[in-house]
């Protein structure tokens, strides 16, 4: 199945733009793909309908910033690199970890929920917002809490918009807590020998100062540096105060030494620069011939969920690379062949057989043309019949992004 | 008929329609009273789906309650029908230590959950004022705030899982990590209008391995709320602080002794809790934004009981209140928190303006404001002033960038004033999520939506 192709590409530069946009559309029933820095155009469903591409890019200005109260309010379409640029200047950030965040949308990235690695220390995306104006299908401009960091006042609308893959209105603002940037940062390097990575995890699992995440993984040379040993590699990102990374190294290091991994590399200049490297990994293709899975669930058994799914494609003669996100479980497999044709004739089998080990496998990267065979969202979820419903209030002539999400939403 | 078929269901025993049990339903803790037509205490979910089918075939609505402390008329049946108590729904059903949650009953007290789990190192952080009364379910159906809640987020960032019964009296669940819309987001925070929660996962923290509790005071109020506005903007967010003023301490210490000084105009208790390596530079850093605000002492608590003891005060202060007046009023307005000062300013003029009493004890580090507005409900004068001033404070707290409600919900009490901090598009937005998931508006009717003009799609 080939996608339809998009007939225009728009790029209104404000939110009332958008909303006329919709409403026409909606009007005249024309489905509106709405992108942001496309840095996730591998996730989801394929279009079933596509005769406008509404851009957000031109939506990529700081609305208030008030570092005093620690937040700030930002159109959707700033990328996650220019939002941090900006709160650098007063030493804050918004722990809104994505992908590409040269190019990845503050919309986007939260339209896609995406979970990063610090989330279980800072919060999900869901967790940051405090407040949003949305567009509806109809052209109506509606916004939900507010700049202030505690608010009960009626529904948490800007939370069902998180996540929600831009099909039941399109973000055009955010607003969101700040937190002061901390003190220090240090990545550390690790191969890890046979044996040594079920011990590894689990000390890192368990340490009085928890790192701000932690990877173990396998294969990625292109784009993650270290190399592996028989259990592949680590990958540890800290922060803390200038105080505190004294102790968290020291106790780094010597839960590694007890679970038999040797030599540690400690990286300072530049330790952003690796945990953002594994951040861009996780949706790296290798060409035509890779799709990447992602699975959730509890950290306890991520690195056992691991081996099982990589021996599933060794299996198939697929050649499977992995990140394991330790701190909250999330496991990363890139499945790929020597070339797209042979992968190609490979890929629909394993992923038949992925989804009977993993239901809830969800594809996070892969060729458009490709995923229209693959379970991309895998198991349809418990509450799909109140997704629809929500879906048929909010977008009833399902102009917004047909068919990308979950369910033929 | 009703009752008969409650009955049927449930056994004689979970059923109360005497008019001296439908009394004790009638309130929550705020002043509003409507009594039910009939109370349920079932005991488990399955007793909840009968109970809302049989309201649904009598066509009566159905509001469920928790520990009744909620101070917006949340939990008060104001269109009548069945209230669903879930004071026998209070077991901690599951504990997953490895994963650090626990999988609960929405009648399980608050302060119960973190008792339970402190053996093993752990908390449940969402930590209000009344969690030695209030219920988890409660607190779901309220995204309750607290005074830690500075440091570790709202309830909605603590639950995971949600058992919920709907509409129509069936169970569905939802997680956070569903793939699709964050239902749970919309739940949490809904105030019974959107399901009925019998039971959820929820997330424990493990205790902090270094905790100081800080006491400061000030000659006024306002120096109180500068020293902590500037503590915020110095990007130093401790995990608690909370003002107190002059009025309630008083209260506080005849009721019973915190060791809280009484000669000051206001304190400003604060909690620091992570690392033992951070804690000398944070005293350093947040006591000398104390001074330059103007404090006038500056007190480190010594001992795990003066902790406590300290704390105690704070959580206490609602009761010592109720000493001091025949009844009281809590406003619940959010601000930024660089606008504490001025927003303290207003609540002060206000009251004056009304001839009110006004304590004032609240979260200052999220900028969430609870002035206690005192009167006698008897003297129609005072409840005119109280409601008076109420409307003032509101209106400066929206024209401040702020919004009506920080923790306590807009319930039956603030729904009217929904409209002053939202359009009707927002509104109509707002109920668009009603419509899925109650179609019919049984469950708690006539709460959070106003009622009215310009507001057509919202009844
Ligand atoms: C002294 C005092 C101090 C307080 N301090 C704080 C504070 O620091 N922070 C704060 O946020 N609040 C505070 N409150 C307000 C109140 O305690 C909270 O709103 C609390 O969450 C209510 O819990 P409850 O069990 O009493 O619920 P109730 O009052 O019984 O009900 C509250 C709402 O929840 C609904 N509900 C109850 N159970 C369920 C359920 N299982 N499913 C669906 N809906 C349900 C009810 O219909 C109602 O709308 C305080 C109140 C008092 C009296």
């Amino acid at each position: 199945m080939t996608p339809p192709i998009v007939a225009q590409r728009v790029t209104p530069g404000n939110a009332e733009a958008v909303a006329e946009l919709l409403a026409t559309c909606d009007r005249t029933g024309r489905a509106v793909i709405v992108e942001g820095g496309r840095t996730l155009d591998g996730m989801g469903g394929a279009p079933t309908r596509a005769d406008v591409a509404l851009c957000t890019c031109a939506l990529d200005r700081i609305l208030t910033y008030e570092p005093r109260d620690l937040t700030v309010a930002v159109e959707a379409g700033m990328t996650l690199a220019a939002l941090a640029g900006q709160l650098q200047r007063e030493r804050q950030f918004v722990p809104l970890d994505a992908p590409l965040r040269k190019r990845a949308t503050v919309g986007g990235t939260l339209a896609a929920g995406w979970l990063g690695p610090r989330r279980h220390r800072y919060g999900r995306p869901r967790d940051l917002i405090i407040g949003s104006r949305v567009a509806l299908a109809d052209g109506t401009l509606a916004r939900a809490g507010g700049m202030v960091v505690k608010n009960v006042s009626g529904y948490d609308m800007s939370k069902l918009y998180v996540g929600s893959f831009g099909t039941l209105a399109v973000i055009v603002e955010a607003h969101f807590k700040t937190l002061p940037l901390p003190e220090r940062r240090r990545a550390i390097l690790a191969r890890l020998p046979s044996g040594s990575a079920e011990r590894a995890v689990a000390h890192l699992q368990a340490l009085a100062v928890p790192p701000s995440a932690a990877w173990r993984v396998t294969g990625f040379h292109r784009e993650v540096p270290g190399d592996d040993g028989d259990d592949g590699r680590l990958v540890v990102f800290l922060e803390s105060t200038e105080t505190l990374m004294e102790r968290a190294t020291r106790d780094l290091r010597s839960v590694l030494g007890r679970a038999g991994v040797p030599a540690a590399t400690i990286i300072d200049d530049g330790a952003y620069d690796s945990f953002e490297r594994v951040c861009d990994a996780l949706i790296a293709p290798l060409g035509e011939r890779s799709v990447t899975y992602r699975e959730l669930g509890s950290p306890e058994n991520a690195l056992p969920r691991c081996t099982a799914l990589m021996a599933l494609a060794e299996r198939r003669q697929l050649i499977p690379e992995s990140i394991t996100d330790i701190m909250n479980g999330d496991r990363y497999l890139r499945v790929s062949d020597r070339d797209a044709l042979a992968f190609n004739t490979k890929i629909d089998a394993f992923d038949d057989e992925l989804h009977t080990e993993a239901p809830d496998a969800i594809v996070v990267a892969g060729q458009t043309a490709m995923r229209a065979d693959l379970a991309v969202w895998g198991e349809p979820p418990r509450t799909l019949a109140r997704m629809h419903a929500l879906k048929d209030r909010f977008d009833p002539r399902h102009t917004l992004n047909p068919g990308r999400f979950i369910g033929g939403i | 008929m009703l009752r008969e078929r409650l009955v049927d269901a449930l056994g004689a025993d979970a059923v109360k329609t005497s008019p001296e049990d439908l009394a004790v339903y009638a309130f929550d803790a705020y002043s509003e009273s409507a009594p039910p037509d009939a109370v349920v205490l079932p005991t488990s979910s399955r007793q909840v789906c009968a109970t809302v089918a049989i309201a649904r075939a009598c066509g009566v609505p159905v509001v469920g309650r928790g520990a009744g402390t909620g101070l917006c008329g949340g939990a008060v049946p104001t269109a009548g029908g069945i209230v669903v108590s879930f004071a026998r729904m209070n077991r901690l059903l599951q504990l997953d230590l490895p994963n650090r949650r626990a999988r609960v009953q929405p009648g399980l007290i608050n302060l119960a959950l973190s008792e339970a789990v402190a053996g093993a190192g752990l908390f449940y952080a969402p930590d209000p004022a009344s969690q030695r009364a209030s219920t988890l379910g409660g607190n779901i159906a309220t995204n309750a705030g607290g005074p830690h809640c500075l440091g570790y987020g709202v309830t909605a960032n603590h639950v995971l899982e949600l058992e919920v019964v709907d509409d129509r009296g069936e169970v569905f669940s939802c997680s956070i990590d569903d793939i699709g819309y964050d239902l749970t987001g919309v739940l949490v925070g809904s105030e019974g209008t959107l399901g009925l929660v019998t039971s959820a996962w929820v997330r424990l923290l493990r205790m902090p391995e270094s905790v100081r509790v800080w006491l400061a005071g000030f000659a006024d109020i306002e120096s109180a709320s500068a020293a902590v506005s500037q503590t915020i903007a110095a990007g130093i967010v401790p995990s608690a602080m909370e003002i107190m003023d002059a009025v309630i301490t008083q209260a506080v210490e005849a009721a019973f002794h915190a060791g809280y000084p009484t000669d000051v105009g206001a304190i400003l208790l604060i909690e620091n809790a992570g690392f033992e390596e951070d804690m000398q530079a944070g005293e350093a850093a947040i006591s000398r934004i104390c001074r330059d605000a103007g404090a006038l002492f500056w007190r480190s608590a010594k001992s795990t009981a003066e902790r406590a003891a300290l704390w105690a005060g704070r959580k206490g202060a609602a009761a010592a209140t109720g000493r001091i007046a025949p009844n009281y009023y809590t406003q619940d307005v959010c601000v930024p928190r660089s606008k504490l000062p001025q927003a303290i300013a207003v609540v002060r003029e206000a009251a004056a303006d009304h001839g009110v009493t006004v304590g004032n004890v609240f979260h200052a580090g999220d900028g969430n404001l609870h002035p206690l507005l005192m009167y006698d409900k008897r003297d129609r004068k005072q409840v005119a002033g109280v409601i008076g001033a109420g409307n003032v404070i509101l209106d400066a707290a929206i024209a401040l960038g702020g919004t009506i409600s920080g923790e306590h919900g807009i319930g039956h009490e603030k729904r009217e004033a929904m409209t002053r901090v939202y359009t009707t598009e927002d509104l109509a937005t707002m109920a668009k999520v009603r419509e899925v998931f109650d179609p019919a508006r049984s469950l708690n009717p006539e709460k959070i939506f106003p009622r009215g003009v310009g507001c057509p799609e919202v009844r």
